[in-house]
């Protein structure tokens, strides 16, 4: 009873930090219709900033609201500079933030010279309930993402941006001659879709270590979780996200990681093969 | 969505098949580049060995095979537009294979390990194109790039976990290839090899790509809907191309494998793949000499500079990428080809054309 306990404690926190990297992907692939191969590599920017923060001597929960603002500014600068040029061709976008991910990348490997840094957890322990522990930093992780994921679809349910967010998602032509200048819209929600990829990245890097190929790991699970799920839908990257995150972690405990690890992908696109439109089919945010 | 777009990669955006003879003789002064620079490069290449020393010879081979390898993934992305992120699997399943062979067979024969290597890779392909690109739905590209990716991540994995295959170092000091009872090791003789292999299926692809065949082809890169309509069964075409690539990739990777002396779990996996599509863009994908010129020079480059600047090539590399793809489109060999002469012409050419009918 405890060891299931546990696991699914592992489990859901494992399924929080899936939905929390792969939110932001989501919004972007199901808002503008891109799909960003260079997400991951926001994630990493953003333990990075974190770990910076750290290593100048700032406290880490600072760091970790930097992140979200350094990682939203810089993708606003590249939406601006290099992705609007995509709109009209999302393959090439894949192709082009490719490149912009290798950039972010490999600049980042230079900075911390290949190493695998630490940066401490804010809220160190765990919890204690009857007989068992919690590590408590992970049980925080889940609250934000929980927080996060609220507070992102009430932006786009319920705020007068994401109105027009919504609005030239699904007819920009109206959009634009309604007045809203969708250029300014779609930089916004690049930028929106960074930060919570920052945030992500400043939220997990205590659990992960900080190294180069951090975003890697998270990019093709991200991709197979937003096709799951769905894309067009804010809730359907989300309910991918929960079942690739819940897999991922459940299955270890079962197999050996490798096969685990990789039945996961399999299934996964087995699935998509046979349902293309996704866990839910629907456009658009539901209020 | 925006109209600011200027990317559009699966290159040309004319075919000419049937053209009118009024504009034939209009456009038939024009002076030829592609032939010329394709000779001037094979003329570089034949006597390269013979002027360059022995350590680079070698290296020049390692591009050579990877040369090979570009082209497999030019066959399908910008002959055929479908996006292959896991073109490694095919070139490492093969390396695998043929190592295999190597080790547990003895088998190390040039007859025998090369069709093994190229039937693993055509094998492989046409498996995983029967099952992402055939079946009742079409797929999207998207669908099809992340499918092919995640095999590639896949099979890099469990070669990793696996202790038959060698795990993280995987397999180790493999025998050199026989010609007969001549042992064909680096250097110039291994060169030479690579490079007739290479101008055989670099010719044989061309000759491919400008019959009828190669038109459906263009067509269902430019316009899938319209070539479904003409009544060709697409998947099935994109599944023979895919296969076929494959071959050409499992071709190449056996080749790597008897030349580097090992294989390693990396050959298979997302790095390997991310590689070749570079190469491929860089060049300037949907023209067979692109990729060739595009695996040389980024090559060459990282020869060159990653002795000197070996932290921040990687991040030049990058950049120089980011600047083709907004630039140039159609990559740096655009530079030296005109429109027409890219896209090329396909079927009987006019002289045959005229001749038959008086």
């Amino acid at each position: 009873m405890d060891t299931l306990l546990i696991a699914m404690f592992e489990i859901l926190s494992f399924g929080a930090i899936v939905v929390l990297v792969v939110l932001g992907l989501g919004i972007i692939a199901s808002m503008m219709g891109i799909f960003n191969f260079a997400q991951g590599e926001f994630v990493l920017l953003g333990a990075y900033v974190t770990y910076l923060m750290h290593s100048v001597g700032l406290p880490v929960p600072l760091g970790m609201l930097a992140a979200p603002v350094v990682v939203g500014a810089l993708g606003f600068i590249l939406e601006k500079l290099v992705v609007r040029r995509f709109y009209a061709a999302p393959i090439v976008a894949m192709l082009g933030t490719y490149a912009l991910g290798l950039i972010i990348r490999e600049a980042v490997r230079g900075l911390t010279g290949g190493l695998y840094l630490s940066v401490p957890e804010p809220i160190s322990g765990s919890i204690t309930i009857g007989s068992l522990h919690f590590a408590a930093w992970r049980g925080v992780i889940v609250i934000i993402t929980l927080l996060v994921m609220a507070a992102s679809h009430a932006l786009l349910a319920y705020t007068s941006f994401g109105l027009r967010v919504r609005a030239s998602l699904e007819n920009p032509q109206l959009a634009r001659a309604s007045g809203i200048s969708t250029g300014m819209i779609y930089s916004l929600t690049f930028a929106f879709g960074a930060a919570l990829a920052g945030l992500a990245g400043a939220l997990i890097v205590p659990v992960f270590s900080l190294f180069a190929d951090l975003g890697i790991r998270f990019l093709i699970q991200g991709f197979v979780a937003v096709m799951v799920g769905g894309v067009g839908s804010f809730a359907g990257p989300v309910a991918g996200a929960s079942v690739i995150g819940t897999f991922s972690a459940w299955l270890p405990w079962l197999m050996s990681p490798v096969i685990a690890d990789v039945l996961v992908f399999v299934l996964a696109i087995i699935f998509i093969k046979f349902r293309p439109q996704g866990l839910i089919s629907g456009r658009g945010v539901n209020r | 969505m925006s109209s600011t777009g200027t990317g559009i990669q699966p290159p040309p955006r004319v075919i000419q098949a049937a053209r009118s003879p009024v504009m034939a003789s209009a456009f038939a002064g024009r002076k030829k580049v592609l032939p010329i620079f394709e000779l001037a490069l094979l003329i570089a290449a034949s006597i390269a060995p013979l002027v360059l020393r022995d350590y680079i010879t070698v290296y020049a081979t390692r591009v050579l095979i990877l040369c090979l390898f570009a082209l497999s993934f030019d066959l399908v992305w910008g002959y055929a537009g479908i996006l292959s992120l896991g073109q490694s699997l095919f070139f490492g399943m093969a390396g695998y294979g043929v190592a295999l062979l190597s080790r547990d067979f003895g088998l190390g024969s040039i007859f025998a390990v090369l069709p093994a290597g190229a039937l693993i890779g055509f094998v492989a392909a046409l498996l995983l194109a029967g099952f992402l690109l055939l079946g009742r739905h079409p797929s999207s590209v998207v669908f099809v790039s992340l499918g092919t990716m995640t095999g590639a991540y896949a099979a890099d994995r469990l070669a990793r976990g696996s202790h038959y295959l060698g795990g993280q170092n995987g397999i180790p000091s493999i025998q050199p290839m026989t010609i007969g009872s001549h042992e064909l090791s680096e250097g110039p003789g291994f060169y030479y090899l690579v490079l007739a292999i290479l101008v055989l299926i670099y010719l044989l692809s061309r000759f491919l790509l400008r019959s009828q065949f190669g038109l459906a082809l263009a067509g269902l890169r430019e316009n899938e809907q319209r070539i479904a309509f003409f009544g060709y069964k697409v998947q099935h075409l994109k599944a023979i191309i895919f296969a076929i690539s494959g071959a050409i990739a499992g071709t190449s990777g056996s080749l790597y494998a008897f030349h580097e002396g090992f294989v390693w779990p990396n050959m298979l996996g997302v790095v390997m793949s991310t590689q070749v599509v570079l190469y491929v863009l860089f060049g300037g994908s949907g023209t067979l000499i692109g990729a060739v010129v595009g695996t040389a020079i980024v090559e060459g480059l990282s020869f060159w500079l990653s002795d000197n600047y070996r932290d921040i090539w990687p991040i030049i590399l990058g950049v120089l990428l980011l600047l083709v793809i907004l630039f140039r489109p159609l990559g740096l060999i655009s530079l030296v080809l005109g429109e027409r002469e890219r896209v090329g012409r396909f079927g009987p050419s006019l002289k045959e054309k005229r001749n038959a009918a008086p």
